[in-house]
This record gives C-alpha cells, sequence and structure tokens, in this order.
C-alpha cells in the first residue's frame, strides 16, 4: 500500500509541475506590472521602472524563458519564490496567509463531511419519509445557489440579527479585533464571535453534495445480497447497514472528497472576499489585479498541491475501506 | 471488410423496419412520453422555455433599453414608468434584466452542451483505445483538473495590455475559459461508465462482428450513457450560469458595460438595505433559470435511461399495458 500511495504522490508531484509551469507562462505572457507603474506619483521613467523590477528579479526585458529558467533556479536551490512588485518577499507573507486560510477552513471542511456524511446516511435510512424529503431538498436547493450569495445571505442575516438584538453579538467580517486587550477569555469569545459566520456559511453551503452522493450510493447497496444475507444471520437492519453497506458505499464518497477539496478551495476566494478574511484565496485575485506574477504564480502552486493532497487522501481512505485496492 | 458494406445496409434497414411497424414504439417517442409523464419537469421545461423567452422579446415591451440613462430617476423603486426601478447611474432595471438573462442563458447553453460534446468524445476515446492512450489523456485530464480555473477566468479576463481582451467581449472569453476547464469531471466519469461497458458482451459481439469503432461507440455506448449525458448538459448548463454568477460577484468575469445577472447581482450587493429591488430582481430571475434546470433534471434521466423500468415494457412490444399502468420510476437509483 505504502509503494502504491508513493507512485501516485510522485505522479502528482510531476502534475504540481506541469500546472506551476503553465501558470507562469500564462502569467508572465498576459501579467505586466510595468504598466501599473506608470499611474504612480511622480510618474518614473520606463528606465526606472526596468532597473527597479531588475534588482527585484522581475526584469521585463529579459524574455519569458529566460525569467523562467531563473525562477525555477531560485525555488529549487534556495526556496525563493520570488518578491511581488511592491518588493514583498514571496515566501514572508505566503505563510501569513496559509495559516490565515487553514484556520478559516479547516473546521469547515471537517464539519462539511461529517454533517454531509451523517445525514446521507441517515437519509438513506429513512427514504421517504418527512426527514428525509426535507434534507434531501434543502440539498437540491443549496445546489442552485452560487456560494458567494449565499455567503453574503448569511451575512445578511448576521447583521439582521445584531440589529435586532441591538449589540454586536457576531462579526461579519474580519479575523480578529484588533488592539483587544484582556485575558485568554476575552481572545476566545473575541475568536468565537469572529469565526461563527464564515463556518456556519461555508457548513451550510457544503455538506449538501455530500448528503445527496452518500444518501443515493447507501441506497444502492441498502438492498444488495451481502446485506440481505447480514439480516438473514440475525443482525438489526441498522448494524447491517453500518456494518456492511456503509462501508461499500463509502467509496466512491471518499473518492469524490479528492475533488471536492479544490472546490472548496475555489469556493474560498468567495469567502475570504466577502468576509474579509486576507488568506491565499483573496491573495491570489489581489495579486492578478496588481499585475504580480510570481504571487499569482505561488498561489496557483498551493491550489495544486491542495489538490493533491486531496486526491492522496483519497486514494488513502480508499485502500482503508475497500480490501481489493489493497489486493492489487 | 468487404463484407462490412454488405452488412450495414441491411442492419440499418431491418432496424429502420423495427422502428417505423406499429407495434413498437419508436425510441423518440418513449423518451418524449416519459418526460411527459415527469409533471415537475414539464414545469421546469415551461419556465425555462418561458425565461428564454423572454430574454429575446421582453426588450420589446419598455421603452427604456440598457444605455439609455434616466437622470430625473436615479436609484429609483419600482413606478409606473420603470417597471422594476432603475440602477445607481438610473438605467432602466428590466431592460437591464432582461439583457442581463439573455447573456447568462447564453453562457449556460453554450458552455453547458459544448462541454458534455468534448467530454464524451474525449471519455468515449480513452475508453474505447485503453493502454497508453488512456494513460496519457488521463494525465492531461488531472493536470487540468487541477489548475484552479477562477485564476485563468481572473488572468483571462483581467490581464494587462494584451490583445485578446480588447477583442473579444468579456462574455466570450468567459465563455472560452469556463469551457476549456468544465468538461473533465464528466469526462472520468463517462471514461469509467464506457469501460465498464467495453467489457459486455454485446460490445465484443460487435467487435467480433467487424463493426468499426465509431458506430460500435455510436451505437452502443452513447445510448447506455445517454441518460448521462443529458443530465449533464443540463448540470453543465447550471454550474455555468452559477459561475457566472459567482464569478461577476466578486468583480472578474463579465465586466461592464456587458450586462449579466451576475454583473447586477453584484453591483447591488453594497447597498441592498437601501436599493433592496435591484438585488432581489436580478437573483429572483437567476433561482428561476437554476431551478427550472434543477427541475427538469430528474425527468430527462428517467426519460433517456435505457435501464429505466419505463423501457423494459415498451420493448415489450406491449403498448396497451404501457399505457394504462403508470410505470414505476426509479426514485431511488443514483443519477449516473
Amino acid at each position: 500500500m505504502i509503494r502504491y500511495l508513493a507512485k501516485r504522490a510522485l505522479t502528482y508531484v510531476f502534475m504540481i509541475f506541469l500546472t506551476t509551469t503553465a501558470g507562469y507562462f500564462l502569467a508572465v505572457n498576459t501579467l505586466q506590472p510595468a504598466l501599473l507603474e506608470q499611474e504612480r506619483i511622480p510618474r518614473p521613467t520606463p528606465e526606472q521602472v526596468a532597473n527597479s523590477f531588475r534588482l527585484k528579479g522581475l526584469d521585463p526585458d529579459l524574455s519569458p524563458w529566460e525569467r523562467y529558467v531563473e525562477w525555477l533556479t531560485a525555488i529549487v536551490t534556495r526556496w525563493d519564490w520570488g518578491r511581488s512588485p511592491n518588493g514583498a518577499f514571496i515566501n514572508a507573507e505566503f505563510g501569513d496567509r496559509v495559516w490565515i486560510s487553514t484556520r478559516l477552513f479547516l473546521a469547515s471542511i471537517v464539519l462539511t463531511l461529517i454533517i454531509g456524511v451523517a445525514l446521507g446516511v441517515y437519509t438513506a435510512a429513512r427514504q421517504y419519509r418527512a426527514s428525509d424529503r426535507v434534507i434531501t431538498s434543502y440539498s437540491y436547493l443549496v445546489y442552485i445557489v452560487p456560494a458567494p450569495i449565499a455567503y453574503f445571505l448569511v451575512q445578511l442575516g448576521a447583521i439582521n440579527i445584531n440589529e435586532t438584538v441591538g449589540e454586536r453579538i457576531f462579526f461579519v467580517t474580519g479575523i480578529s479585533t484588533p488592539g483587544l486587550d484582556g485575558g485568554g477569555w476575552a481572545q476566545f469569545v473575541d475568536m468565537l464571535a469572529h469565526y461563527a459566520v464564515p463556518t456556519f456559511a461555508i457548513t451550510i453551503v457544503g455538506w449538501g453534495t455530500y448528503q445527496i452522493a452518500q444518501r443515493q450510493y447507501l441506497l444502492d447497496n441498502v438492498n444488495a445480497d451481502f446485506v440481505r444475507t447480514a439480516r438473514a444471520k440475525g443482525l438489526t437492519r441498522n448494524q447491517a447497514i453500518s456494518r456492511h453497506a456503509l462501508r461499500v458505499s463509502f467509496i466512491p464518497v471518499a473518492q469524490s472528497i479528492a475533488f471536492t477539496i479544490p472546490a472548496i478551495f475555489a469556493g474560498g476566494f468567495f469567502a475570504e472576499k466577502i468576509f474579509a478574511w486576507h488568506g491565499v484565496g483573496s491573495w491570489s485575485i489581489d495579486a492578478i489585479a496588481l499585475q504580480d506574477v510570481n504571487a499569482a504564480t505561488a498561489t496557483l502552486a498551493y491550489g495544486s498541491v491542495i489538490f493533491a493532497i486531496g486526491a492522496i487522501l483519497a486514494d488513502f481512505a480508499t485502500t482503508l475501506v475497500d480490501p481489493r485496492v489493497r489486493v492489487q | 471488410m468487404t463484407n462490412l458494406s454488405t452488412i450495414d445496409p441491411a442492419a440499418v434497414a431491418g432496424e429502420a423496419k423495427i422502428e417505423n411497424s406499429d407495434v413498437v414504439i419508436t425510441k423518440s417517442s418513449i423518451i418524449l412520453r416519459r418526460f411527459l409523464r415527469n409533471k415537475t419537469a414539464v414545469v421546469g421545461l415551461v419556465i425555462f422555455l418561458a425565461l428564454t423567452l423572454f430574454s429575446f422579446v421582453g426588450g420589446l415591451f419598455t421603452s427604456w433599453d440598457k444605455e439609455t440613462i434616466d437622470p430625473f430617476n436615479i436609484g429609483m423603486p419600482p413606478s409606473a414608468e420603470h417597471l422594476l426601478g432603475t440602477s445607481q447611474a438610473g438605467i432602466d432595471l428590466y431592460a437591464l434584466t432582461v439583457e442581463g438573462t439573455r447573456i447568462s442563458i447564453l453562457i449556460g447553453l453554450v458552455v453547458g452542451l459544448v462541454s458534455v460534446l468534448i467530454a464524451a468524445v474525449y471519455g468515449c476515446t480513452m475508453a474505447y483505445f485503453g493502454g497508453k492512450v488512456d494513460k496519457v489523456m488521463l494525465f492531461i485530464l488531472e493536470a487540468l483538473i487541477m489548475m484552479p480555473a477562477l485564476l485563468v477566468v481572473a488572468v483571462a479576463t483581467s490581464g494587462g495590455g494584451n490583445g485578446l481582451q480588447k477583442s473579444l467581449p468579456s462574455w466570450l472569453l468567459l465563455i472560452i475559459v469556463l469551457l476549456v476547464f468544465s468538461w473533465m469531471g464528466t469526462a472520468r466519469l463517462i471514461r469509467s461508465l464506457s469501460m465498464s461497458l467495453m467489457t459486455r458482451d454485446f460490445v465484443k459481439a460487435a467487435q467480433y462482428m467487424g463493426i468499426p469503432p465509431r458506430r460500435i461507440v455510436w451505437r452502443h455506448l452513447v445510448p447506455n450513457i445517454g441518460s448521462l449525458l443529458v443530465l449533464d448538459i443540463t448540470r453543465g448548463i447550471t454550474g455555468a450560469i452559477l459561475a457566472e454568477v459567482a464569478f461577476s460577484f466578486i468583480g472578474i468575469g463579465i465586466k461592464v458595460p456587458d450586462v449579466s445577472l451576475g454583473v447586477l447581482i453584484g453591483q447591488a450587493t453594497s447597498q441592498v438595505s437601501t436599493f433592496p429591488w435591484m438585488f432581489w430582481v436580478p437573483l429572483t430571475v437567476m433561482f428561476l433559470l437554476t431551478g427550472s434546470l434543477a427541475m427538469m433534471n430528474d425527468g430527462l434521466r428517467d426519460a433517456f435511461d435505457p435501464s429505466s423500468s419505463s423501457v423494459g415494457r415498451a420493448r415489450r412490444s406491449d403498448p396497451g399495458k404501457r399505457k394504462s399502468g403508470k410505470t414505476p420510476t426509479t426514485a431511488g437509483k443514483k443519477t449516473t
């Protein structure tokens, strides 16, 4: 199994290299930071602009290929992802922002998965009862709402709650109150007040897909022969479902996780923009607006790495629950 | 190869004869009848068609257009003169909504149809040839899945001074980028389904009879994954409309002066409490659009599914029974 996973990991490393390279060339050819510099006051001469970019390793006079080689050598030899046009170092900024993004999404992703799968099992066991109909139609409703609009509506709702209560319970933007004094307890309450709205919004929009998938795959297996055999041997319906049907039906769901983690990352752009958490997602949008080649490529590489991690986790989960893969 | 040409016309004629006889109902009418039996799906279709019609002829019912500014009514709520009120710039919201709906439907239809077509060709090719071809094509596909589409959309629609953005309208650019990044999931699914079909006896038999690949794919693979293809068209349309709204909402994607539902919603978000109609009107239209597509999904899947229980009765050439009995729909089936 370890060998199988290692082989997969190697393939993904190669893929990350390819997508990042493609992304770099796309960015180098379309993004032109020199044009933005011209809008500064006092307006710098083209020589000044070129000189300042040359010092930051962003020489616009070199061909894309030369810049690519220079950029790649810096990463391979010194793990240096370059600098932004304003002089900031990508590595330093990246560290901060990854931490913010991780804090924003980790809780939501875990909650989304657990709630989605649990509700899927619950509704499959109670097919066509009122609870099943309500939950499943909710999931289909979420499916037709674009993520940013759902986040926005949740934000509006939180603002309304704050207004009706007359005091600020939830913070709808930002990550923490700047300059907050007080002990650990005050800090903790402040953190909860900032986390509650984004986590709630991402979770209630996210679990619909898992619920639908888990319900359908479980329903396909509930009446399979091996479940009937288990029932004939004396297991209760719930035991038969949880020990036999659930295991098989979780395999496709586990695989779909690989492809929804980048989707959550993509949804992350919207969540970070709307809730004003300055993580990797909003950085990548800003980087493109500021014509920042290195930052855009770094965020793209990060997206690919997240995808690869999700895919490897899915492979790992599949080998855990599916004995057929282990045999192969 | 010589006997191929002699077999084909005979087979075609034979099938045509069966299809035209009275006993067996033709495939298209089975599909149509099964679709019409699902009332939710029909309502969805009616709403979708009505919206499409509205987006083309709706502009005739108002004297305002999407560019004329009414300087006396800036940011006014709905009134007799402006049915749905005006925007912050003083442009009639009704005219803007008609225009935005048209662009959104256009993006949805083009992306939904073409991406499923690409996915079907790509997926079937992978499954049919297998081996090295499959490996290389799967690698390309996964590499494309890996690229965060949103970054590419942002670069393509907001990048600096290259000529592409200037020569193409932003909605066309968005269609192209969405197309490039929307077909991979479907192609993967089609590949795995077609691969399991390839091992089935009827495909093997067709291969041993010397029927050319193109015909096998068309006759045996496509009908069996047809329900999936149709479903993915409606899903693709929904996905493209939602993606356009999402991208335009945060300010990438469609750019002003082009109008779309996403642009209208995005522009209104900053002042929802002061100008609520600007936010809720385009949002309602978007919900009608995506909601009607979602309502059609189940009916379409059932209509095109060859393993649907309805087909079993029709193929037994027992039209009386088919008409009288309500065929049980396969409700718990997975949508694949």
